[in-house]
């Protein structure tokens, strides 16, 4: 007990330090990036604190104070080698309590080919540490400023599954055509596997499972549609991926094979003073074995989000959304989850529902703050996944707040 | 009338290199969110902009490219923070853009007052 406050107060009083080295880290890239940025090299950057707090849940921290681990920092360059060739890489710190692990990253790393291109059409190729580029906000779900709130829509970019779901190893392909009629379409196709570190694995299938968590390759595919100089844009993607689990000599789970399968619809409206955007997905999930060598389940799950943002002035922004998620269509209240696991698991971890209020004010072009409150409502986007703890969310209904500073070069 | 401010159009100017003397509207916009990379001539464009608050920045976002400068700013984070692309090279003031597009081959950017410029190649857009 000594010990735990001790080792607290020493974080406490540290915490000003790392915050401090973290910011001025950021001004010298900040500084530099204005000096080396021409047309062959750029760097960018950005660094992002924030407090957080969630009241009825272990979504942020297992004693539900109001947390400082809102933190996100990150430095790219991208440096281009000749005509056809680039390379860029991205590393970033990110921590997020009990959301995934706290730590660095390397967020890409990868070259690009420039394959083909004309008035009209582009055709490029990268190789490397790719990023998933198939959904709205999946390439920038880290980057505070490009995504549209602290808290991202859990139901399609669930933070459990953000290591895994962010990118892999391997290679994407981007085709792009542009014309006055048709307007612009994106093809995007990507092929990789992430490594599962045993944080990682903690995070999703729990720490009581001691064996381990591997990705196999997966598959992504992604098509976008703005029509010519429309407001609109519309999207659909499809992924694969599968993943085996291995148990240790001493575990008290057993081998198994994870199917997931994810399939997305979206629209988004770019208006002067609106803005909007819409996710609706459904998705399946297959475990054979875990819990025991026979087991299988095979979960079909669907849910949406609606966001809408108006811009009260140049500077201030409000926005709002609501999500909805069920882990199993046809249990649309999670009775059948508490009978199939007699009774360990409550109802309410078969959804999840959010609505959630928002603010955003830009001090600068490049220094904002945003501000919101969730109203969450289920466990079924609590880590962990594969085995949920209803003994730290055992609360139907949860609350999130969350208040954060950023500033990007 | 003689006190007034004078008001000058936004005028697209590229480096003398870019050997190309008008564009459509939809091409300026391919050039800027980064879709269309080079020049007819084979020429690698390299597109040089304002701060997206500069009122000029603005200005030009709306009448030039009819984009609101919050859409280019979020086509060029996700290139630039998902390493899919590059975003254009931002400077701080008009005079660092001039100066920029004078020495970097294959340049695009955006002037108020054209009689200020010269030794640059003026783009015509056609509607």
């Amino acid at each position: 007990m000594l010990t735990s406050l001790k080792l607290m107060i020493r974080r406490t009083r540290l915490l000003p330090y790392y915050i401090t080295a973290l910011c001025s880290l950021c001004l010298v890239a900040s500084l530099s990036a204005a000096e080396v940025n021409n047309e062959k090299l750029q760097v960018h950057g950005f660094v992002a604190q924030g407090l957080v707090n969630a009241n009825n849940s272990n979504y942020i921290n297992d004693d539900e104070s109001i947390s400082l681990e809102l933190t996100e920092v990150g430095l790219n360059a991208s440096y281009q080698l000749n005509n056809d060739f680039r390379i860029a890489g991205q590393a970033v710190y990110l921590n997020g309590g009990n959301r995934y692990h706290a730590g660095l990253r390397l967020d890409y790393l990868l070259l690009e080919w420039d394959a083909f291109h004309n008035d009209v059409w582009q055709a490029r190729f990268y190789f490397g540490r790719v990023k998933n580029n198939h959904w709205l906000y999946s390439s920038t779900r880290d980057i505070p400023f490009a995504r549209p709130s602290i808290i991202i829509p859990q139901v399609v970019y669930f933070d459990g599954f953000r290591d895994v779901a962010v990118g892999g190893d391997g290679a994407a392909v981007k085709l792009s055509y542009s014309d006055d009629v048709v307007g612009e379409i994106d093809f995007n196709f990507s092929r990789g596997k992430s490594a599962i570190s045993d944080e990682q694995s903690d995070v999703v299938i729990g720490k009581f499972a001691l064996g381990h968590l591997d990705h196999d390759l997966d598959m992504q595919a992604s098509v976008y549609w703005r029509p010519a100089f429309s407001s609109w844009r519309f999207g659909i993607s499809a992924l694969d991926s599968t993943f085996t689990y291995e148990r240790a000599q001493v575990d008290n789970f057993f081998d198994s094979d994870f199917v997931f399968q994810f399939y997305t619809a979206n629209a988004l409206y770019e208006g002067e003073f609106w803005q909007f955007s819409a996710e609706l997905f459904q998705e399946r999930f297959v475990t054979k074995g875990f819990y025991f060598p026979s087991f299988h389940r095979d979960d079909i799950g669907q849910g949406y989000y609606l966001q809408v943002s108006y811009k009260l002035d140049k500077n201030l922004t409000v926005m709002t959304r609501h999500e909805k998620f069920y882990a199993n269509k046809d249990d649309t209240n999670g009775l059948e989850l508490t009978q199939s696991t007699g009774g360990l698991v409550p109802s309410y971890f078969g959804f999840h529902h959010d609505n959630m209020i928002g603010l955003s004010y830009d001090f600068s072009s490049d220094f904002r703050i945003n501000a919101e409150f969730h109203w969450m409502e289920g466990g079924a986007r609590l880590s962990p996944i594969i085995q949920p703890d209803p003994i730290a969310n055992d609360s139907k209904n949860w609350q999130v707040w969350a208040i954060q500073f950023m500033y990007w070069f | 009338m003689l006190f007034s401010p004078q008001v000058y159009a936004i005028n697209i100017i590229s480096n003398i290199t870019a050997d190309t003397a008008s564009l459509s509207v939809n091409q300026l916009r391919r050039i800027y969110s980064m879709r269309q990379i080079h020049w007819k001539n084979g020429t690698p464009i390299v597109v040089y902009v304002l701060p997206s608050k500069n009122p000029l920045h603005q200005k030009f976002c709306k009448e030039q490219l009819r984009l609101f400068p919050y859409q280019l700013d979020r086509i060029w984070h996700k290139l630039t923070f998902s390493g899919y692309g590059v975003a254009p090279i931002e400077v701080a003031t008009q005079q660092a853009l001039i100066k920029a597009i004078k020495s970097t081959k294959g340049a695009i950017g955006y002037v108020e007052n054209l009689s200020e410029v010269t030794d640059v190649n003026v783009i015509k857009i056609d509607d």
